[in-house]
């Protein structure tokens, strides 16, 4: 009896002390407890869902790296802050994540203007930030192709999609020669509006930008605006308000009988799955006339592959939602570092860097490839008409146009765009 | 010439939401003597109401709007007498305190209680479709707010003017302590006027709903815009915050068609020139 018991004490004493004294993260071969990933979106506003969107692609991609035995051994942390779409913000929570809470990457971003905030201090923080959804060109152009700031990384496709595809449809559409612009009142919307003008008149020298009407964040009432260019009588407008904004500038344009008056409505993201639930009771009736046109950096619908098939499956299981294309994004910003840090072997900004030049990943969007010179991936994203499918509870772009990537992203050397209205 | 008359009429029913918002603000500064900051967080918990009875509860529109007021008029009822009564007596400062405080417990209550994620229901029927004026359709759902906009004004100035009601209250905002050693019961019209006022930030927010959509942080869109009108207005001046709704509602639509550039300087300019010229506002003596 006595001597089980010191069997058993003696057990005890190992498991105590040894145990403890094998780290939790010895089969970490980056010598890190954890790979902390920081995350940041807008979850509050109008624009609330992209940032929420974000958070659930990257817990998603957290959760099956980690079930998968994690990256190199190690187990993937992530920390959602919201930005409150405001640059200071943004700049404050990237701070405090990377020097408080010890990220070694973050991720994520919806607007362009707290993007360009966060680049410089990026380079300060020595850490590479993966943008998810932030859109205008000077992140890349300007920040990492002419001023060298390698921690600027981005995932999702920019403002080329927003405004170039645009110019790339309705150039063939002789009817259309009036065109109007109701924009989001920042770089984003003065952008995609010089953007498509640009791409626009190089095919069709005979169209004609017959007004414009700019709209800042948390603008409640776009009659004004609308009724403005309407008074233009445009045979087509283009459109940057996103999120709840597009829903309400729809609906708004709606009852003003827009729909009865133009010939195209371009609401630049409005393939994103939020919009498309705002607009459900109207694309059910028609109301749109099949005059309204849209894109986004991902859809769920496209490409029909299995890999994509799959990640909405799981996607809807764990969130009992679509996925929005900043939760593509960043669940596949998330794999994209994966995949570079197992071919660095390290968490160094240069050599993560270093290991994805000349990657070419296969994400649920579609295949991306890394483009050194401006830290771009580079896929490509169809344009369409938002209709009801039966095989979907909401909406989703149908009749679709695809453009191949080198058609329609800038290419370097980079000519300047316009960034003012 | 037509079109300039349509965007008159659309500027007309942007000044009728600014006006609700803007009359329940100069009111309680009128009589009360308080900064509400909060009044444009009261707008928002009155649209969020208004979503919740009638979108997920499906009342109809008009009870929806209705039982929002009341919601938002217990929750003001709350506030003046829990709390905003207890600090008149002391320096102003706490006021901004206290009333900045209720912004920020109020917008993290409605992402609790409702989520970030937008909302937005569908538009009533007898409120969707257009009717032609000028030449061009100009939507039903903007006269609706056009005449419940109108229809308020005509309510405030008969109970301020002609009532018995109206009479203490302007007796009470004229000389508190003169009102009270006459008998009138000055805490009880405090807290009267404080719920009408938050009902009328609900209405503001409520009537919106279908077109509009409800978030955290409309109301803070709201406060800046109502304050600039009842400083333009004069503080505490009901005839000059439906005056200067409708010199900024209309102003701003003409600069978003004639101005596109820098249309929103406007509202800016105008209370720079005011505060300029007539630093108490338009119609204050």
């Amino acid at each position: 009896m006595k001597k089980n018991f010191s069997a058993l004490s003696i057990l005890l004493f190992l498991a105590l002390v040894l145990l403890p004294a094998v780290p939790a993260h010895a089969q970490c071969k980056l010598g890190v407890p954890s790979i902390k990933v920081g995350v940041q979106g807008a979850a509050s506003g109008p624009h609330a869902d992209y940032g929420r969107q974000i958070e659930m692609g990257a817990t998603m991609a957290a959760e099956e790296i980690n079930a998968a035995g994690g990256i190199l051994g190690c187990k993937v942390e992530t920390r959602f802050m919201d930005d409150e779409n405001k640059a200071a913000t943004g700049v404050k929570n990237a701070r405090l994540l990377v020097t408080d809470w010890g990220a070694h990457f973050t991720v994520g971003t919806d607007s362009s203007g707290v993007a360009m905030a966060m680049g410089p201090v990026l380079a300060e923080l020595k850490r590479i930030h993966f943008f998810t959804h932030a859109a205008t060109h000077r992140l890349t152009e300007e920040l990492v192709a002419a001023k060298h700031i390698k921690e600027i990384v981005r995932v999702s496709v920019p403002i080329y999609q927003d405004a170039i595809i645009a110019a790339l449809i309705f150039k063939d559409r002789k009817d259309i020669k009036r065109w109007a612009n109701i924009g989001a009142d920042y770089e984003y919307g003065y952008v995609a509006w010089n953007l498509f003008k640009e791409t626009l008149k190089k095919h069709r020298p005979d169209v004609e930008f017959v007004g414009e009407a700019w709209a800042p964040f948390l603008t409640l009432d776009f009659s004004p605006h609308i009724s403005a260019v309407m008074a233009q009588k445009p045979d087509a407008i283009f459109a940057t308000p996103w999120a709840g904004e597009a829903v309400q500038l729809l609906r708004q344009a709606l009852i003003q009988g827009v729909f009865d008056n133009v010939q195209v409505w371009w609401q630049a993201m409005g393939g994103s799955v939020d919009v498309l639930e705002g607009i459900s009771a109207e694309v059910q009736k028609d109301r749109f006339k099949g005059k309204l046109w849209a894109t986004a950096r991902y859809i769920h619908n496209w490409p029909d592959t299995p890999e994509n098939k799959s990640f909405i499956e799981r996607y809807r299981k764990r969130w009992a939602r679509f996925p929005n294309y900043s939760a593509e994004t960043t669940y596949s910003a998330l794999f994209i570092m994966k995949a570079a840090v197992e071919k660095a072997r390290s968490l160094e900004t240069a050599k993560v860097i270093d290991a994805m030049k000349g990657m070419q990943i296969r994400n649920p969007g579609g295949l991306r490839v890394f483009r050194s010179e401006d830290q771009q991936f580079i896929y490509n994203v169809p344009a369409g008409r938002p209709v009801m499918d039966a095989k979907y509870p909401i909406p989703v772009l149908g009749d679709l146009k695809v453009f191949q990537a080198k058609d329609y992203y800038r290419h370097p050397p980079f000519t300047p765009v316009a960034v003012t209205k | 010439m037509e079109n300039i008359a349509f965007q008159g009429l659309i500027g007309l029913s942007l000044a009728m939401y600014l006006w609700l918002i803007s009359a329940g603000l100069t009111i309680i500064f009128g009589v009360l003597g308080i900064v509400n900051f909060a009044h444009g967080s009261l707008f928002m918990v009155g649209a969020y109401l208004a979503y919740t009875c009638y979108g997920p509860m499906g009342l109809p529109f008009p009870v929806a709007i209705l039982l929002s007021l009341l919601g938002t008029g217990l929750l003001g009822f709350v506030m003046e007498r829990g709390f905003l009564s207890r600090i008149y007596g002391i320096d102003e400062a706490y006021q901004l305190l206290l009333t900045f405080g209720f912004i920020l417990i109020l917008d993290d209550a409605v992402k609790m209680i409702w989520g970030g994620v937008f909302k937005i229901p569908p538009i009533p029927a007898f409120l969707d479709g257009a009717v032609p004026v000028f030449g061009r359709f100009f939507p039903v759902y903007n006269l609706f707010v056009i005449a419940v906009g109108l229809l308020v004004a005509v309510v405030l100035w008969l109970v301020f003017e002609k009532t018995w009601w109206g009479r203490i209250v302007r007796a009470t905002a004229a000389d508190r302590e003169m009102a009270g050693a006459i008998g009138v019961n000055v805490p009880r019209v405090f807290s009267g006027v404080f719920v009408v006022g938050a009902m009328l930030a609900a209405l503001g927010g409520a009537i919106g709903i279908p077109v509009r959509v409800v978030a955290p942080g409309i109301g803070a869109a709201m406060i800046i815009q109502a304050f600039i009108i009842t400083v333009i207005g004069g503080l505490g001046n009901l005839k000059g915050a439906f005056v200067s709704s409708l010199i900024v509602g209309i102003l701003s639509a003409y600069g978003t068609l004639f101005f596109p550039v820098f249309e929103l300087f406007f509202i800016f300019v105008i209370m720079a020139v005011v505060l300029l010229v007539r630093p108490q506002g338009l119609f204050t003596r």
